[in-house]
């Protein structure tokens, strides 16, 4: 019955797969000639031209401090610039800030600033601009989201002289850096930001290279080219004023619309392709498709270690065996995503390579734990242990983002076969469910991050001060994990850096902590006619090469 | 005198029921569960000190009755307060983007009421024969389908294969067919047989067979004369279907990624965005009944026996 039950949700899968892929196959030509990346060719870039690239939901806000969403920074990455960025290879180099000293207590960093930027309105970047955008986070009034994780543990800025600034930090923080690079915390206006209040976010002004327009909610922002600029980070080839004209981001949530407008030449570009179109959009003759893995934190799994039985290594050591996520990530994603492996996503500093392969599924070591623990499985095929069905309560958001929902229900027919009944919980109100009550057994979740610092915020020993306000997403407590978590923080060498990471993802796997489930990647579908879309190292689009050759 | 004073009982029995939406909807909003305030905040910064505040920034630490004391006094001076994600006032958003709803939503009126009658007349008039069919096989297709399925196909075949109109937007005459057809079906499907039915039944009275006996020509009979008289119903229909087009826009507009306030209330509702929600369903409210009692009068012009039955 297990085994019809399966066949039949993968027979209904195949069906729908072959109809939409022969819908839209039916419009691509034998070209196979697919390109997943986007250099540009020796050709000189012709400059001017509009850009419309569809986001796939609304930006929250325009104001980096008041932000919470990836869709969010890939506009306002184009008008806001950063201190710092980070190379593909995580080494942090220079960009509005041209060098920087560290105290040798790690608690302070000494910025020289370049001297020759103006912000959008014409204001000029010097010091005290860095240090409004700073304490300007730290305000309550501002509400930031986001930037204030980022900017922790700032303390406060002094300006030294007009290009130089001296950031005082409460603790020393291995991570500072690259959190600076983040578009978050991009440097803002200070005559525009006190001009505008919370308003700003609908007239954002920095020093990028594209300004700000216009944006009408629910249909498009508009940015346009900032000719001054001269200024581009080391990760663009470009650095000065970029060639095209004008960016319009269309929001177009529906994915068939949005892969359709692409199609149709509507937009010239459009994010978050479905995995079901990618295929066919390889073959066809007048679309790309771009990818790129996102970093951070991956889609992974997290067992609610306050309650029991999840509070038993063992128990969840089954689920972990019991979970065949290659199948699940195959059969969802037909390929075009990569299995996690780790707590971390590969790319960021420190990331174990030796875990990928090391978790297999096994259904039969998994029965014979719980068999061992003393659940016994009923007529019903459930387990029963102390006159208790053996029942995991898996919570999931709404809406069905990157198909999770679909994740849910495989979960649930795997853990079938180990006697364990799986109740699914989609509900609106994560805020609720999940950080104010705790109220699940498993729960999935993802973060886009540039340090392994992310991990703490998660994995650390959480005060009882902090579960008062929001419950964290494991309920776990590990001294040993707490220690090498707080060395991670403040470790300034890398070589250092990497090995205590190493070992905090090894414990958490091996002590099943999670599942780790996919590596998001971020897709592109773009027209033939655009060059020159490169990204940065978290995964975020940049505008400053790109070109449109008619 | 006598129309004045019904007219008059149709307005106070207006301004009731939209009172009576605006505790329904405020009640709803108020007995959802959760809390706004965390999903406004980040978990990860969030102190109690955070919570606090914005509780009683939002007036949430007050008691019910005097929220909605307070609710029903900013509304009566025009006030539906603030979205919580971005501080916009909710008022001037809803009247900014409800034209583009308007138009939408009459757009698919007139496709509903175009193909509808044509289709319900035509399904009468050659009752059981292949045409008949036909009709009713377009009438159940209407019913039936989902706005966000036919939606995408018609974007597949008009935008993507023959390229005639854009598959998403609001500027220009041109985006707004493809959602209008797609919405306008599902009220035709309705039309349709409630035109039929009507018609069937007028076509069977006997002033029919007199006007036919007198030798008037059969398409004056069916048109000024059957048809005339089935449109009453007809029109009942349309008006209460203008509330059902009006949720439809909630859909259609996300999947054309139009502007309007049903992908305001959508997007609102992701976010938790309570003022927003309850402004756009109190203000849908308003224009519902608004257009029922300018349904409920306008049977008086069309149809001269609910005037003299005054």
């Amino acid at each position: 019955m297990k085994l019809v039950n399966q066949t039949k949700l993968v027979a209904i899968l195949l069906v729908f797969l072959l109809l939409v892929s022969g819908c839209a196959s039916s419009s691509s030509t034998k070209n196979s000639s697919s390109q997943e990346t986007n250099k540009e060719d020796a050709s000189k870039p012709k400059s001017g031209g509009e850009l419309t690239y569809a986001l796939a939901t609304s930006p929250d806000s325009l104001d980096p401090a008041r932000s919470g969403l990836a869709v969010a920074v890939r506009a306002f990455r184009t008008i806001f610039d950063s201190l710092v960025v980070q190379a593909p290879d995580n080494t942090i180099k220079p960009w509005l800030a041209t060098a920087w000293t560290v105290s040798n207590d790690g608690k302070s960093y000494t910025f020289k600033l370049r001297n020759d930027v103006r912000f959008q309105d014409g204001t000029p970047f010097n010091a005290a601009a860095v240090k409004y955008s700073f304490d300007r986070i730290l305000d309550p009034k501002t509400q930031a989201k986001n930037a204030v994780a980022l900017l922790k543990p700032y303390q406060s800025s002094e300006v030294i002289d007009d290009y130089t600034i001296k950031i005082n930090l409460a603790t020393p923080s291995a991570s500072f850096l690259s959190n600076l690079s983040q578009a978050m915390l991009g440097i803002v206006s200070p005559t525009a930001a006190e001009k505008y209040g919370d308003q700003f976010s609908k007239n954002p002004v920095g020093t990028g290279p594209y300004k700000f327009v216009s944006w009408s909610e629910n249909a498009d922002i508009v940015v346009q080219k900032n000719k001054d600029y001269h200024w581009g980070p080391a990760n663009v080839e470009n650095k000065g004023a970029p060639y095209l004209d004008k960016i319009t981001f269309k929001i177009i949530p529906e994915e068939a619309t949005r892969i359709g407008s692409v199609q149709s030449g509507q937009v010239l570009a459009a994010e978050t392709v479905p995995p079901q179109n990618i295929a066919a959009l390889k073959n066809d003759s007048k679309t790309q498709l771009l990818k790129v893995n996102t970093i951070g934190l991956p889609y992974t799994l997290f067992f609610n270690q306050r309650k029991g039985p999840w509070n038993d290594v063992k128990v969840r050591q089954a689920v972990q065996l019991a979970v065949d996520v290659d199948s699940i990530v195959k059969t969802l994603y037909l390929g075009t995503y990569e299995r996690a492996w780790s707590p971390i996503s590969p790319g960021i500093l420190g990331y174990d390579k030796s875990l990928e392969g090391e978790t297999k599924a096994n259904i039969k070591k998994a029965n014979q734990i719980l068999d061992e623990l003393g659940y016994k499985k009923g007529s019903d095929g459930i387990r029963v242990k102390d006159g208790k069905p053996f029942t995991l309560k898996y919570v999931d958001g709404s809406p069905n983002r990157e198909k999770r929902n679909d994740i849910a229900v495989i979960v649930q027919q795997q853990l079938k076969k180990i006697g364990i009944k799986v109740e699914i919980n989609i509900t609106q109100d994560v805020a609720t469910v999940i950080y104010k009550n705790a109220d699940y057994d498993l729960y999935g979740n993802s973060q886009v991050n540039s340090d392994p610092n992310a991990l703490s915020a998660i994995y650390h020993t959480r005060t009882d001060a902090e579960e008062a306000v929001f419950k964290g997403l494991t309920g776990g407590s590990d001294p040993e994990l707490d220690q090498w978590l707080e060395q991670g923080t403040i470790e300034l060498d890398p070589a250092k850096r990497e090995d205590i990471y190493k070992k905090v993802q090894q414990k958490i796997i091996k002590d099943a902590w999670i599942i780790p489930v996919y590596v998001f990647p971020y897709t592109v579908a773009a027209s033939k006619e655009v060059k020159g879309i490169t990204f940065d190292s978290l995964g975020y689009p940049l505008f400053n090469d790109v070109n449109i050759e008619r | 005198m006598a129309i004045l004073n019904k007219i008059l009982l149709k307005i106070v029995t207006a301004v009731v029921s939209i009172f009576g939406s605006l505790v329904l909807v405020f009640c709803i909003i108020y007995l959802l569960p959760g809390d706004p305030v965390l999903s406004m905040l980040d978990p990860s910064v969030a102190t109690p000190e955070m919570v606090a505040n914005l509780h009683k920034e939002l007036g949430l630490d007050q008691p019910f009755y005097l929220q909605f004391l307070h609710y029903f006094m900013s509304v009566l001076h025009g006030d539906f307060g603030q979205s919580l994600v971005n501080r916009d006032l909710v008022l001037p958003k809803i009247l900014e983007h409800f034209p583009a709803t308007l138009a939408l939503t009459l757009a698919s009126a007139l496709v509903s009421i175009i193909i509808g009658v044509f289709f319900g007349v035509l399904s009468a008039i050659y009752r059981n024969k292949w045409i008949d069919f036909i009709a009713r096989l377009i009438g159940l297709f209407g019913i039936s389908m989902p706005t966000f399925w036919s939606g995408i196909l018609l974007i597949l075949i008009f935008s993507v294969f023959l390229n005639w109109f854009p598959a998403m937007g609001s500027d220009g005459w041109k985006t707004i067919v493809l959602p209008s057809l797609s919405l306008g079906f599902v009220g035709a499907g309705l039309i349709i047989r409630m035109v039929r039915t009507s018609m069937l039944e007028v076509i069977n009275e006997s002033f029919i067979v007199t006007l036919r006996a007198k030798g008037l020509s059969e398409r004056a009979v069916m048109y000024r004369h059957a048809l005339r008289n089935a449109l009453i119903p007809a029109i009942t229909i349309i008006g209460l279907n203008i509330g059902e087009l009006m949720a439809g826009t909630v859909v259609i507009e996300t999947v054309f990624s139009r502007q309007g306030i049903g992908r305001i209330v959508a997007d609102a509702i992701m976010a938790k965005d309570l003022p927003v929600i309850q402004g756009v369903v109190f203000f849908s409210a308003i224009v519902f009944v608004v257009i029922n009692l300018l349904v409920d009068l306008s049977y008086s012009i069309i149809d001269p026996r609910v005037r003299r039955a005054n």
